[in-house]
């Protein structure tokens, strides 16, 4: 490795800093498996967009004509079932793109580049180790960003093109509907290339980094999901014991109101309305109404953006540790020399 | 790789063999003990996750059931649509048809296990090599690589079928998913252990034909996903059907069944998409006329009742076995004409 390491220490040729072509040759099939996976993708969404979405919209009409008051009827219900499944199959399959992501980088990018030892061979060749690792992040980071990008807008586009027309659509607080809605789905599939790095360079193992990866993004998913209706201020509605709870969106808490207007827990015994049992018990807890704390869908974007933000944040404190480890791992030889020269 | 071999097995450069004598490695036992020793972090994983899943399952069931039924009650009798926005409150039919899928679906790990770390790592580090040289026969090793995590398989899979089966039938009033879903139809018989012994196998022929960890992995996975997908496709036609019939109305199946079809009898001919309820607007007369000009002398629905579960879950059983037991017929032929070939020179 000296020997290997000592050869271009002099660069005399002044030869210009090899750009990005030998990562794309070296990890062409990956590149085309992306190229087709995106593109299956965005005509799965693009069908659904349009001719499916007609279609599911046309068949509830009906349903809402001639079934409602619960006679006999048709409708054209495999148009509905067809409109739920391949919404469920694009959905599961961008929702799971971060994490093919981070499997490829931990595995394929990173963790089989160090367990062969052929990226401290490259280090030898005039690529630094520094610029070895920006290269293999910058032109994933585009191509990913660029792909998962293309495909949030036509989801966003598809859900907004249905939403209100079809009965069974999800409703844009459903768990997956909210990220693959936005660009919360592009900064977790960037964290995925981030913790790719970062678990290649620490376990210098191909298998244990693919699943050190898939850790880091389904460790970032949960910190999303629990930190995104905390990211912006949420509204709080009261109502009346007679009317129990009104608002729907994304849930942060709910209870009964006191008359000092304080927050207690619900004892679960419903509107007064419904129950009239109840007024003992609320009367005993002092209730005079219920709260519900929750995000409309008018804080779809503000909460998109702030966790976006998020996870990009965690993205680049990974990429941080990695280039710190990177440095440290690599630095060792030259520093031990000058502690001998001490 | 042949200065190996002359150095001989004793003390060899294979950690864990020739530890008791050249008897060791050579016994089928002996090469079980290997793979065991080899594969520990995976057995161990493999454990873990099936205690916790269980324990997941059976905590489910025993404890966090209790809030979520007076929740539910409380729900119900605010008749208020309000019922699935409540944060950090997983219901207890979501939490458990997760289980369910996890259970249904692990064989995609065992596919992604035996295409990269079980056979395709070695293979492409030449380390199976090295085994075959230390006097393990390729045929015994693939043997002895595939019982080993067979036989884990089995006793961790019927575990957990058994463990979901008792927390499904538990609280049915609470499920919201039929017996036909993702997440209860496979988890809840001996389909999910035979999708896992097929991704054993065919993640095992794919390691031998392609060579290397990371695409076997890939082409593994997806190979036993995309066989599931296509099999779930099918699986209403894996038994004969009920289809009952009417003269004077509609016809709906009855309450659990997985109605696959419901339609008018245009002359007698099973027709599902008859626009015959644009006629129930007029008379009666009206209305009949209205039905004789379109044709239809009758309706039906075509299901599966809950009892034909065992009947098309043994016969899906029956073609992954089938699958499978191909899958390593073809992988011990392949080895057999490598390792042969590489023999002759």
């Amino acid at each position: 490795m000296t020997a290997l390491a000592a050869a271009p220490a002099a660069p005399k040729t002044k030869r210009a800093a090899p750009g990005a072509r030998w990562l794309l040759r070296l990890h062409r099939p990956a590149l085309y498996l992306w190229i087709g996976l995106v593109a299956v993708l965005a005509v799965g969404l693009l069908w659904l967009w349009g001719p499916m979405t007609d279609s599911a919209a046309a068949a509830w009409r009906q349903y809402d004509r001639a079934c409602r008051n619960g006679d006999l009827c048709q409708y054209d219900q495999n148009a509905i079932v067809r409109y739920k499944s391949v919404y469920m199959y694009t959905t599961g399959a961008l929702t799971g793109l971060p994490f093919l992501v981070a499997a490829w980088a931990g595995a394929s990018l990173f963790g089989r580049e160090l367990e062969h030892h052929t990226a401290q061979l490259a280090w030898t060749q005039g690529l630094s180790p520094a610029r070895w690792l920006a290269t293999k992040l910058v032109v994933p980071t585009v191509l990913v960003a660029a792909g998962t990008g293309l495909l949030v807008t036509l989801h966003r586009l598809m859900w907004t093109a249905g939403d209100g027309r079809i009965d069974t659509a999800k409703s844009w607080y459903d768990n997956t509907t909210l990220h693959t809605n936005g660009p919360t789905t592009v900064a977790l599939a960037l964290t995925g290339l981030a913790g790719g790095a970062l678990a290649g360079l620490l376990l210098r193992r191909t298998l244990p980094a693919l699943a050190l990866a898939l850790g880091f993004v389904a460790a970032a998913r949960v910190l999303a999901d629990q930190a995104m209706p905390h990211l912006w201020p949420a509204v709080t509605e009261v109502t009346g014991l007679g009317t129990g709870y009104t608002g729907t969106g994304l849930g942060v808490d709910s209870g009964l109101v006191t008359s000092t207007g304080a927050h207690v827990a619900d004892p679960g015994c419903g509107p007064t309305s419904v129950s009239p049992a109840c007024d003992a018990v609320y009367a005993r807890l002092d209730a005079t109404g219920f709260y519900t704390t929750y995000h409309p869908e008018s804080h779809f974007w503000p909460l998109q953006l702030t966790t976006t933000a998020l996870v990009l944040a965690v993205a680049v404190a990974l990429t941080v540790a990695a280039f710190v480890l990177l440095k440290r791992s690599t630095a060792v030889v030259p520093r031990a020399g000058g502690k001998a020269a001490v | 790789m042949t200065a190996v071999t002359e150095q001989g097995p004793p003390g060899g450069p294979v950690r864990g063999n020739g530890v008791d004598g050249p008897a060791d490695g050579r016994t089928g036992w002996g090469t079980a003990r290997t793979v065991l020793r080899l594969h520990r972090t995976a057995l161990l994983v493999w454990a873990a996750a099936v205690l916790l899943l269980s324990g997941w399952v059976v905590w489910l069931t025993e404890v966090a059931v209790e809030d979520e039924l007076a929740t539910w009650e409380a729900c119900e009798r605010a008749r208020q649509d309000f019922c699935d926005m409540t944060l950090g409150w997983v219901g207890y039919s979501e939490a458990l048809g997760w289980a369910g899928l996890l259970i249904s679906w692990f064989f995609l790990a065992v596919a992604a296990f035996a295409g990269s770390a079980l056979i395709g790592r070695e293979l492409e580090n030449g380390t199976a090599r090295l085994a075959w040289s230390q006097g393990i026969t390729p045929a015994r090793w693939l043997r002895a690589k595939l019982a080993v995590p067979a036989l884990a398989i089995t006793v961790g899979a019927t575990a957990l079928v058994l463990v979901y089966r008792w927390a499904w039938n538990a609280h049915r009033n609470l499920t919201y998913n039929g017996w036909m879903g993702d997440d209860a139809y496979l988890s809840r018989g001996p389909a999910a252990l035979a999708y896992a012994l097929c991704a054993l196998a065919v993640g095992v022929l794919t390691a031998l034909l392609l060579r290397r960890a990371l695409p076997a992995l890939a082409v593994s996975v997806a190979t036993s996903g995309l066989l599931e997908f296509v099999l779930a496709r099918y699986r209403d036609s894996f038994w004969p059907a009920v289809t009952r019939t009417s003269t004077v109305e509609g016809v709906s199946p009855p309450d659990t069944a997985w109605e696959l079809e419901n339609g008018a009898l245009i002359h007698g001919r099973r027709t599902p998409d008859v626009d015959y309820w644009s006629c129930g607007d007029g008379t009666a007369a009206e209305t009949r006329r209205c039905l004789d000009d379109l044709g239809v002398t009758g309706y039906y629905t075509t299901y599966h009742p809950e009892s034909h579960y065992w009947p098309l879950q043994l016969v899906e059983t029956g073609i992954v076995l089938a699958v499978a037991a191909l899958a390593t017929a073809a992988a011990f032929l392949l080895l057999r004409r490598r390792t042969a070939t590489a023999a002759t020179p």
